[in-house]
């Protein structure tokens, strides 16, 4: 294979054409054609069943205990008709009978009913820690790409203003609301409160969100992602990482706060550091404490300068990251910080960082990350 | 989508040093992944579907027609280019200045005499481009496209005479065989400058803080006009020293014929 | 075409298939997934047809946004090399274009939840590759399997079908050849009832065989739905599969 370009070539007609196409793909697919043309006349009856027959034995090879269990439904299609059961997201209701309304798996959680789409796009939670761009500025507001059905919204209220908590807000504040966040500015941010129709409202009420700055963001699905205590980390290499419940992810070096807060986490909580042996354990003497940065929290809070010494190796190693975690989102494996950790291990088996664009060699970053954590023990 | 002012800092200094790291650890010769699929539309003599790693993705479809090549004019070609890009109208600045570089490359490159069938008749190619998806500017993805659907093209196979001067006679065809058309097709790349520095197959991000960019045609193992300058963002846009147009074509020169062999290898 | 080729004495139509035979019917979902919220790429005969759903999502013009329920804009693209003739215009704007759009985002309009989804945009582009007849029964096909793939609440599939009449003979699923010499019907189908969102006819069709030519399209759209049923539940395993690892 030469190192200018990589070639996946088909021939022929393009169905079930994906990325990350496989060959149990292509056997269920034989399936079909073996049912060419449909006969619908009298001996409906019996080719139904042949189809059926077919499909069972198709499903079969797929089929896993893991699922078994779990209902799976398409629209429109009879969930139950025992009505003690409320109605969750993706079902509808018709006469005492509760319809699926997308396809998915059905969730019984107490007495909640709701059926799970396969794919939907992010929706927001209240506390969920969350990656947006500012698409426009408004009045006292600002609207921010989250990657959800509707743009999220962030008051003027919602966020630190340069001087500190102390501070007063003035007339003066909504005039010059587009020297804090510009369109096109990216921030991390906590959703703060949901409107009635589901979109969120912002805060960046501590320093841990706010402007991103040194470095560079990428988007997965953010089905990826899971949702845990903590989004912020710092990984090997003095880079930190930050996955935004929905999906939009920022890397970037990590700053002396980032270290900060690292610390005081992993005095709580020592095991999520022992992983990891980058700069992340020995850091505890230059530690400042969070008092004395907010009161230093100006103007820098909102600053469009990157920091001056990133050196061409960190760059480097931020661009390695990325690749790592493109080939985690291109295999569908859940983005989480040890896993990220793992995969930039493995993807040291590649010196140079461009050929992990490549997809077989993606995929031999997936298969490192499932295999190590089987090595583990702890597999899910 | 616009980016931040940190990010495009970020990306222009990365860009810019020496030695360079682009965002997703390229080289500076090095194209992202692309997956083709060819022959899919049956009532077309070739087709082809390209996709990059990103997503954006093109789809090309060739057909022929028979015309009276003595009635043309001079100018006329035999080759005509259609383009449409979805979510973008026809006029478009970006849609007119693709299709018009297309028509220039693709009617004068593409020998008439590979087209002619006797001394009257001739196969006119229609090359009709649908990019269904594109974030960066597609005209490199566009041009692999159009080769690699000029590569799996068919044309029907003459049975009538050559020479139907005297005879009168509309040309005949055999009733299923068929010739494989045969061109070396030229491609176009697409090269950034940012810095003192060049880039091949730009992504987005990278096309966002690019302070100029080329559109570089390769034909028949070389360098070939046009050749053009393209302004891919309002903000870095500036002029661009001499020496790196030369640098630019060295990049070309580089991978222009690695890619032409991957692309015309039939595995 | 000569009328008599069209449906044999024995039975057969020219392509070989009886009269109540569909055509080859393969489809796939999530398609274009990094550029789209749902897609699906489906082949009925010699038809091909990208559908991609983008949504729902922020409306990028304020006209387009209702404070009460979603916007759905259907854009359709018949590509010119679509057809066996290559036609020489660019199909858009046309007349026929601008009617099946809105006939599609009339049908869907009904179908989708539209009120879960307030002040966002369903966005939906067609992309005819190749078309062989009953044009319109694909692109609802098509719609339908995308709008799932999308995620969005829908309240059941809509299956598309054509039916056309030859000599007292209904013949399902018309190809090209068929649609031109005989009058037909399009139907779309709310999943397993009989219960049609879209009928259109643009012939002349005897009244008093009507129902006999209705039962015999929601037959063949029944058909339909439990083939993209099919699909869609082979593609949910895989990927409960996957998430499960």
């Amino acid at each position: 294979m030469s190192d200018v370009i990589s070639i996946t070539k088909k021939s022929g007609s393009f169905q079930k054409f994906n990325w990350s196409d496989d060959i149990e793909r292509s056997l269920n697919k034989s399936i079909y054609h073996k049912n060419d043309e449909m006969d619908i006349d009298s001996d409906e009856d019996e080719d139904e069943k042949d189809i059926d027959t077919l499909t069972s034995g198709a499903t079969t090879s797929t089929n896993n205990s893991t699922f078994n269990n779990q209902q799976i439904v398409t629209p429109g299609e009879l969930v139950t008709d025992d009505p003690m059961w409320m109605r969750g997201h993706g079902t509808y209701y018709l006469s005492n009978m509760t319809y699926s309304s997308v396809a998915g798996a059905v969730s019984k959680v107490n007495r909640l009913l709701s059926v799970l789409p396969l794919k939907a796009r992010y929706s927001p939670e209240t506390g969920d820690h969350i990656v947006g761009r500012i698409t426009e500025v408004g009045n006292r507001r600002w609207k921010v790409d989250i990657g959800a059905k509707q743009h999220a919204v962030l008051m003027l209220g919602s966020v630190n203003l340069p001087g500190g908590i102390l501070r007063r807000k003035s007339e003066n504040d909504e005039l010059q609301m587009r020297s804090f966040l510009k369109e096109g500015d990216l921030l991390n941010a906590e959703v703060q409160t949901l409107f009635q129709d589901g979109s969120a409202s912002l805060h960046t009420r501590s320093l841990k969100y706010g402007k991103l700055r040194d470095g560079i963001f990428l988007r997965v699905p953010s089905s990826l992602i899971v949702r845990s205590k903590n989004h912020t980390h710092n990984l090997p290499g003095n880079v930190t990482v930050v996955l935004g419940v929905n999906g939009y992810i920022w890397l970037r070096k990590t700053s002396q706060m980032d270290l900060t807060n690292d610390s005081s986490s992993t005095n709580l909580n020592s095991s999520t550091a022992s992983s990891t042996q980058g700069p992340t354990g020995s850091i505890n003497t230059n530690s400042i404490s969070i008092t004395r940065l907010e009161e230093e929290s100006s103007w820098r809070i909102y600053s469009d300068e990157n920091d001056k010494n990133i050196t061409n190796n960190l760059r480097k190693t931020i661009s390695r990251y990325t690749n790592v975690i493109r080939a985690l989102s291109m295999g569908e494996i859940g983005i989480t910080k040890e896993r990220i950790v793992t995969g930039y291990e493995a993807s040291m088996a590649f010196p140079n960082i461009g050929s992990l664009i490549e997809l077989n060699n993606m995929q031999t970053i997936c298969e490192d990350v499932i295999n190590a954590e089987k090595m583990r023990g702890n597999a899910i | 989508m616009s980016l931040s002012v940190t990010e495009k800092s970020y990306l222009y200094n990365s860009l810019s040093s020496s030695p360079s790291v682009r965002p997703d650890g390229r080289l500076d010769y090095q194209f992202r992944a692309i997956e083709i699929t060819t022959d899919f539309l049956t009532s077309s003599n070739g087709s082809s579907r390209i996709i990059a790693s990103d997503g954006s993705e093109c789809i090309v479809s060739i057909k022929s027609k028979v015309i009276d090549h003595t009635v043309l004019q001079p100018d006329d070609s035999l080759v005509e280019v259609t383009l449409d890009i979805s979510g973008q109208r026809d006029d478009s600045p970006m849609v007119e200045s693709i299709s018009s570089l297309l028509r220039e490359v693709y009617s004068k490159t593409i020998d008439k005499k590979s087209l002619t069938l006797t001394t009257k008749y001739s196969f006119k190619l229609y090359i009709d481009v649908l990019v269904i998806s594109t974030y960066s500017n597609p005209i490199s993805l566009i041009s692999m496209a159009i080769f690699s659907a000029l590569n799996s093209t068919y044309l029907p196979k003459l049975v009538s005479s050559f020479d139907d001067i005297e005879v009168e006679e509309l040309p005949t065809f055999h009733d299923y065989d068929m010739i494989k058309f045969d061109v070396n097709p030229p491609l176009i790349f697409l090269v950034i400058i940012v810095g003192n520095n060049v880039f091949i197959d730009p992504a987005l991000n990278e096309s966002e803080i690019a302070n100029n960019s080329l559109i570089i045609t390769w034909n028949d193992n070389k360098i070939s006009p046009p050749i053009r300058s393209l302004a891919l963002n309002d903000t870095y846009c500036e002029g661009f020293k001499p020496q790196l147009l030369q640098r630019s074509m060295e990049l070309v020169e580089k991978c222009a014929n690695g890619i032409t062999a991957m692309l015309q290898d039939d595995k | 075409m000569s009328r008599l080729e069209v449906y044999s004495p024995e039975g057969l139509r020219q392509d070989g298939r009886r009269w109540n035979e569909l055509r080859r019917f393969d489809c796939s979902i999530n398609t274009h997934a990094h550029t789209s919220d749902g897609s699906s790429y489906l082949e009925q005969g010699n038809n091909k047809v990208i559908t991609i759903v983008k949504g729902p999502q922020e409306p990028p013009l304020k006209s387009q946004l209702d404070q009460t329920k979603a916007t759905l804009n259907i854009s359709l693209n018949i590509t010119p090399f679509s057809k066996f003739e290559r036609s020489k215009t660019q199909h858009k704007n046309e007349k026929r274009i601008l009617e099946l759009q809105t006939i599609l985002i009339k049908t869907f309009k009904k179908n989708i939840l539209m009120h879960l989804y307030p002040r966002t945009l369903i966005d939906i582009q067609i992309h005819v590759l190749q078309q062989d007849g009953s044009l319109l029964s694909c692109l609802i096909n098509g719609i339908t399997l995308a709008l799932i793939d999308a995620g969005i609440a829908i309240y059941d599939f809509i299956s598309g079908i054509s039916i056309g009449l030859f000599n007292e003979t209904p013949l399902l699923d018309l190809n090209s050849q068929e649609e031109i010499v005989m009058s037909s019907v399009t139907l779309g189908v709310v999943g397993n009832s009989e219960k049609l969102s879209l009928l259109f006819i643009e012939d002349k069709l005897p009244l008093d065989i009507m129902e006999n030519v209705l039962a015999i399209g929601i037959a063949g759209a029944h058909r339909i739905k439990d083939l993209m049923d099919i699909e869609l539940k082979r593609h949910a395993k895989e990927r409960l599969l996957k998430q499960s690892k």
